[in-house]
C-alpha cells in the first residue's frame, strides 16, 4: 500500500495516510466538516449525518466520519446539496428539541445552536407535540435533560472507551430513545464529567456550573490542577473573582480533553467558607486575627532570636506549593536559618530512581510515552484511582495501538480488563513477582515501568537491574501523590539533598525525627498538615504554619499565615513524569498572600538576603542552578510541558525507605485539601476505595 | 408724507396678521404640558427606565439568559443567575435572575436589551426622573425595576414560606 493517498477536498490537494477518515483529512487543511457524533479517538457511530459530503462518482452523499480516503477522491464539503441535506438532518434533530437556549447552560457554545445558525431549520414544519421528559439528576455532578439530547452517543462512548467505566447506555427505541445511567435512576461512576463536556448540546449539565452564568461572561485562565501529581491542565472559568467551572475543552496541555473529578470540579475548596483570610496569632492561648505586619514581625523576631541562641529549627515543606516556593523555602532554611532540618511528606522514592538511572538519557518517561509505548508495566498502584491521567493514557494506548499492559498489584484494578497479564501479590512481594513476567516482557519491543511506593530504597535499584536484564529499551515513572510532590523532591525539600539532588554536608532531621524531637525550638510548616495523625513532641516549640485552612497543624500553631492556593499564584510545578508546567493565577482571595511572598517578607524582616522573591526571578535562579531544570522557557510560557532531566550524577541516598509512604488517595480524596471540596464530599462514591474494582477473570483475554 | 401713511398701514397689517395667528392659536388645543404640576404624557414607544415584567401568574418573566447584557452596547446590565426550586419559584423558566442591575449612569436608552430579550421580560417603561447628585444611586436593582407584584407572587417571593431564604 502506498505511504500516502492524494485526494482533493474543496479544490485543495490533500495528502493523507491510508486509512485516514475524510473528516480528519479535511481538518488537516483547515476545512471543518460539521459533526455531532464523530469524536477523534472514539469508535465510529455515524448516528447524526451532519458530516455528509459530496464525493465525485459516488451516487449518494457520504458520511465523512466513516469514509476513508482513497487515491484520486474528489470531495466537496459545502455544496447546495450538502447544505440542504444538513438542514434536513437538523430539522429532524430539532423535532423533539425544546429550543430552550435562553435557559440552557450550553447556550453560546452549543454545537447544535451553531449549526442551526449556519444551515437554518430553526423553524420546524411539524405540528406534533414534542416528546417531553423531565430533567433528572443522576448524581451531584451529572444532570440529564433528555429532550435536549440528540443521541450522538458521544457520552456513552467516552465513558465506556475513554474512562473504562461504561456507566451510560441507551434505553428504548426510536423517537423515545434515551440515555440512561448504570444504576437505574442514578450514576455510580468516576464522576469525571467527561460525558458532560463532550456532549455537543446541553443535555448533560454539571451540578457545579448549572445555571450560574453564561460562557461569554467568564474569563478563562489555563493553569495546572491543584490535586494529584499527573499535572493536568485545567482551564478555569472565573467571574467576579470566583471560579465557576473547570474544563479543558481546547484539549491543550498534556491531558488533552481528559480531567478527573478533581481537576474539573474540585476547585471549590478555593472559595470554601473556612478559608483563612487574615493572619492569626496565639494571644492569651487563643488564635486571634492580627495584621500582616504584626504576624510577620513576630515570626521574624522569634526566628532571629532562636537562630542567634543556636536553637533547633524544623522546617516542613509542601507537596503542593510551586517549585519557586519550595526552592526559596529550602534556601531560607539552609542559608537563612542555617539548618538542614527540612523535609516534606515523601510519597515515592524519586531520589533512588534518579540515582539508579544516573548518567543515562531517554529513560524517564513522559505522560505521552504512556500513550505511545508498545508495552507498560504497572507495579503497586491502582492507576485508575491514584493516577487518573496515566490510566487514561494507558487505556487509550491499548484502544488505539493495541499496546500490552502488565500489572503487578495487591488487588483488582481497572487495568485488568484489558491487560495482557495481571499478577496479584501480597504487599511487599511485588519485586519478586516480576520474574514470572520476565519472558513475556523480554519479547516486547519497549517498556514503560510505572511503580508506586511499593518499590523503594534498594528495591528501586533492583527494579532497574531487572529492566536492564530484559535487553529492551525501558523507561521509568516513579509514582508520587500530589501536584508538586515531584517538584518538592527536585527542589531539595529533603534533609539530605539540596536542589537538584545535590547531597548536603551534615544531613538534618527527617519529618518523623522533627516530630519526635523534644528540644525542637521552632517548627515551621509551609502548606502541609503533619499533625493530622501525629503529635509534636516539643510542647514549647514556636509553631508557624502557612495554610489555606485551619488544619490540625494550624490549630497547634502560634502564628498562622493565610496562604494563597495554587489557583491564586504564578509559578511552575513539576508533574509525576518530571514535566514542568506553568501555574497561572486565575483568582484572588482577599487577605491572603502567596507562600513566596510570605517567605520574601519574612526574609526582609529578618534582614536575610535570599534574592528577589518574584516567581520569575526565582525561576531564573532555578534554571541556572538546579540540575536538570534548564528547561525551555518558551515551551512553559506557551502552556506546554518541558521535562526536567536531573540524571547527570549519582545521588546520596538516605537509607530509610520507611519514610516513603503514599497517602493512598482515591479518585475522590486529595489529602487535607480534598476535605474542603464540597463536591468531592457530596458524591455517593466518596471516599472511594483502592483495589476495589470488580475483578473479571480476563487475563490473557486477547 | 405719503410714505408715513404707508408705514402706518403696513404696521397695522403686520399687527393684524400677528394677532390673527394669536387668535387662531387661542382656538386650537394646548400642547404645552404643565410638568411637573401635571404628569407628562408619552408616546407608547418612549424609552424610559426599564421595567422587568411578570407573567400572568405573577412570576418574573426574566430567566437570566444574559442576552440583554450581551447585547447592551454600554455594558451596563449586570446579572447573577440562580436556579428555581420547588420551594422557591421566582420565574417561569428553570432559572431566574438572583441579581439584575442596570447602571443608569451608563445606559443610553437604546432599547437593544429589549430587542434581545427572548421572553419579553425587559421593557422600557416611561419613567425618566432619575437624575441624581450621587451617581452611586444610579445603579438600579431588580427590586426597583420589577413590575409590581400580584397577590400570588407576593406570597411566593416576598413572603417566602417559613424556612425559605429570600433570594435577594
Ligand atoms: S461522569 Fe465520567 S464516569 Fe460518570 S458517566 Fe460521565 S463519563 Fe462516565
Ligand atoms: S447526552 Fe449529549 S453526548 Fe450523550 S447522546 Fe445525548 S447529546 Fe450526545
Ligand atoms: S488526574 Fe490528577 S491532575 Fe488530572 S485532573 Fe485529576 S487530580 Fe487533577
Ligand atoms: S437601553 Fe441600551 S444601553 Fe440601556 S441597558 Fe438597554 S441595551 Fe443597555
Ligand atoms: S431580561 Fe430578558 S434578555 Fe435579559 S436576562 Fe432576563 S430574559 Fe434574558
Ligand atoms: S459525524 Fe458523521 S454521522 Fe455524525
Amino acid at each position: 500500500m502506498a505511504d500516502s493517498v492524494n485526494l482533493t477536498i474543496d479544490g485543495k490537494a490533500v495528502q493523507a495516510a491510508p486509512g485516514t477518515l475524510v473528516i480528519d483529512a479535511a481538518k488537516k487543511v483547515g476545512i471543518e466538516i460539521p459533526a455531532f457524533c464523530y469524536w477523534e479517538g472514539l469508535t465510529l457511530q455515524a448516528a447524526c449525518r451532519m458530516c455528509l459530503v459530496e464525493v465525485e462518482r459516488m451516487p449518494k452523499l457520504m458520511t465523512a466520519c466513516t469514509l476513508t480516503v482513497a487515491e484520486g477522491m474528489v470531495v466537496r464539503t459545502e455544496t447546495p446539496l450538502v447544505a440542504e441535506a444538513r438542514k434536513s438532518m437538523l430539522e429532524f434533530v430539532l423535532t423533539n428539541h425544546p429550543l430552550d437556549c435562553p435557559v440552557c447552560d450550553k447556550g453560546g457554545e452549543c454545537e447544535l445552536q451553531d449549526m442551526t445558525f449556519r444551515y437554518g431549520a430553526g423553524e420546524g414544519r411539524f405540528d406534533e407535540m414534542k416528546v417531553h421528559v423531565d430533567e433528572k439528576q443522576w448524581s451531584p455532578v451529572v444532570y440529564f435533560d433528555a429532550p435536549r439530547c440528540i443521541l450522538c452517543y458521544r457520552c456513552v462512548r467516552i465513558c465506556d472507551e475513554g474512562m473504562g467505566v461504561d456507566a451510560l447506555g441507551v434505553i428504548y427505541r426510536g423517537v423515545v430513545s434515551e440515555i440512561a445511567p448504570n444504576k437505574e435512576d442514578h450514576l455510580q461512576c468516576d464522576e469525571c464529567g467527561m460525558c458532560i463536556d463532550i456532549c455537543p448540546v446541553g443535555a448533560l449539565t454539571s451540578g457545579m456550573y448549572r445555571y450560574r452564568t453564561r460562557p461569554w461572561e467568564m474569563e478563562h485562565t489555563g493553569t495546572i490542577c491543584a490535586h494529584c501529581s499527573n499535572g493536568c491542565k485545567t482551564t478555569l472559568g472565573t467571574r467576579n473573582g470566583q471560579i465557576i467551572r473547570g474544563n479543558n475543552r481546547d484539549k491543550s496541555g498534556i491531558n488533552g480533553e481528559f480531567l478527573c473529578i478533581k481537576g474539573r470540579y474540585a476547585f471549590d475548596f478555593n472559595s470554601h467558607p473556612e478559608r483563612l483570610q487574615s493572619p492569626l496569632m496565639r494571644i492569651g492561648g487563643k488564635l486571634e486575627p492580627v495584621s500582616w505586619s504584626r504576624a510577620i514581625g513576630e515570626v521574624a523576631r522569634r526566628f532571629t532570636e532562636i537562630r542567634e541562641r543556636g536553637g533547633r529549627f524544623g522546617v516542613v515543606g509542601s507537596n503542593r506549593t510551586s517549585n519557586e516556593e519550595n526552592y526559596y523555602l529550602q534556601k531560607f532554611a539552609r542559608q537563612g536559618l542555617g539548618t538542614n532540618n527540612i523535609d516534606h511528606r515523601r510519597t515515592g522514592d524519586v531520589p533512588a530512581l534518579i540515582d539508579a538511572l544516573a548518567g543515562r538519557t531517554g529513560v524517564l518517561a513522559t505522560v505521552k510515552d504512556v500513550y505511545t509505548a508498545k508495552a507498560s508495566l504497572v507495579i503497586g498502584s491502582d492507576l485508575a484511582q491514584q493516577h487518573p491521567l496515566l490510566a487514561y493514557q494507558l487505556r487509550a494506548n491499548w484502544r488505539h495501538h493495541q499496546s500490552h499492559t502488565y500489572t503487578v498489584t495487591r488487588g483488582p484494578v481497572r487495568e485488568d480488563k484489558y491487560s495482557v497479564h495481571g499478577v496479584r501479590v501480597e504487599p511487599g512481594a511485588e519485586l519478586g513477582a516480576l520474574e514470572s513476567l520476565r519472558d513475556q516482557l523480554k519479547a516486547e519491543p519497549e517498556l514503560v515501568i510505572l511503580f508506586g511506593d511499593a518499590i523503594k530504597g534498594e528495591a528501586v535499584r533492583r527494579l532497574v537491574e531487572f529492566g536492564d536484564s530484559l535487553g529492551i529499551p525501558v523507561k521509568y515513572i516513579c509514582l508520587v501523590d500530589y501536584s508538586n510532590s515531584r517538584g518538592a523532591v527536585d527542589m531539595g525539600l529533603l534533609p539530605h539533598l539540596g536542589p537538584g539532588y545535590q547531597g548536603v554536608e551534615n544531613p538534618g532531621m527527617s519529618l518523623p525525627e522533627m516530630l519526635a524531637a523534644e528540644d525542637l525550638d521552632a517548627f515551621w510548616v509551609v502548606g502541609a498538615n503533619p499533625l493530622e495523625h501525629n503529635k509534636l513532641a516539643a510542647d514549647r516549640a514556636f509553631v508557624v504554619v502557612h495554610d489555606l485552612f485551619l488544619t490540625e497543624t494550624a490549630e497547634r500553631a502560634d502564628v498562622v499565615f493565610p496562604a494563597a492556593s495554587a489557583y491564586e499564584k504564578n509559578g511552575t510545578v513539576t508533574n509525576v513524569c518530571g514535566e514542568v508546567q506553568h501555574l497561572r493565577s486565575a483568582v484572588q482571595t482577599m487577605g491572603v498572600k502567596t507562600d513566596l511572598e510570605i517567605l520574601g517578607l519574612l526574609s526582609k524582616e529578618m534582614r536575610i538576603n535570599l534574592g528577589m522573591w518574584t516567581p520569575e526571578s526565582v525561576l531564573r535562579e532555578i534554571r541556572q542552578t538546579v540540575r536538570g531544570y534548564n528547561v525551555a522557557l518558551p515551551v512553559i510560557a506557551a502552556g506546554g510541558a518541558a521535562q526536567s532531566l536531573p540524571l547527570n550524577g549519582r545521588v546520596t541516598l538516605d537509607s530509610r525507605p520507611e519514610l516513603i509512604q503514599s497517602a493512598g488517595d482515591t479518585l475522590f480524596t486529595s489529602g487535607t485539601l480534598g476535605r474542603y471540596s464540597k463536591t468531592l464530599l457530596s458524591v455517593l462514591e466518596y471516599p472511594g476505595v483502592l483495589y476495589g474494582e470488580a475483578a473479571e477473570p480476563e487475563a490473557d483475554r486477547r | 408724507m405719503a410714505s408715513k401713511i404707508q408705514d402706518a398701514l403696513s404696521s397695522a397689517a403686520a399687527l393684524a396678521k400677528g394677532m390673527g395667528v394669536t387668535l387662531k392659536e387661542m382656538m386650537s388645543p394646548t400642547i404645552t404640558e404643565d410638568y411637573p404640576d401635571v404628569p407628562p404624557k408619552f408616546q407608547e414607544r418612549y424609552r424610559g427606565v426599564h421595567v422587568l415584567q411578570r407573567d400572568e401568574n405573577g412570576l418574573e418573566k426574566c430567566v437570566a439568559c444574559f442576552l440583554c447584557s450581551a447585547n447592551c452596547p454600554s455594558d451596563c446590565i449586570y446579572i447573577e443567575a440562580a436556579e428555581n426550586t420547588d420551594s422557591l419559584r421566582i420565574s417561569g423558566g428553570e432559572r431566574y435572575a438572583r441579581i439584575y442591575n442596570i447602571d443608569y449612569s451608563r445606559c443610553i436608552f437604546c432599547g437593544y436589551c429589549v430587542e434581545a430579550c427572548p421572553t419579553d421580560a425587559i421593557t422600557h417603561g416611561h419613567g425618566f426622573e432619575i437624575a441624581s447628585y450621587d451617581t452611586s444611586t444610579l445603579i438600579w436593582r431588580k427590586e426597583q425595576l420589577l413590575a409590581p407584584a400580584s397577590p400570588r407572587e407576593t406570597q411566593t417571593a416576598i413572603n417566602p414560606p417559613p424556612g425559605v431564604r429570600s433570594p435577594v
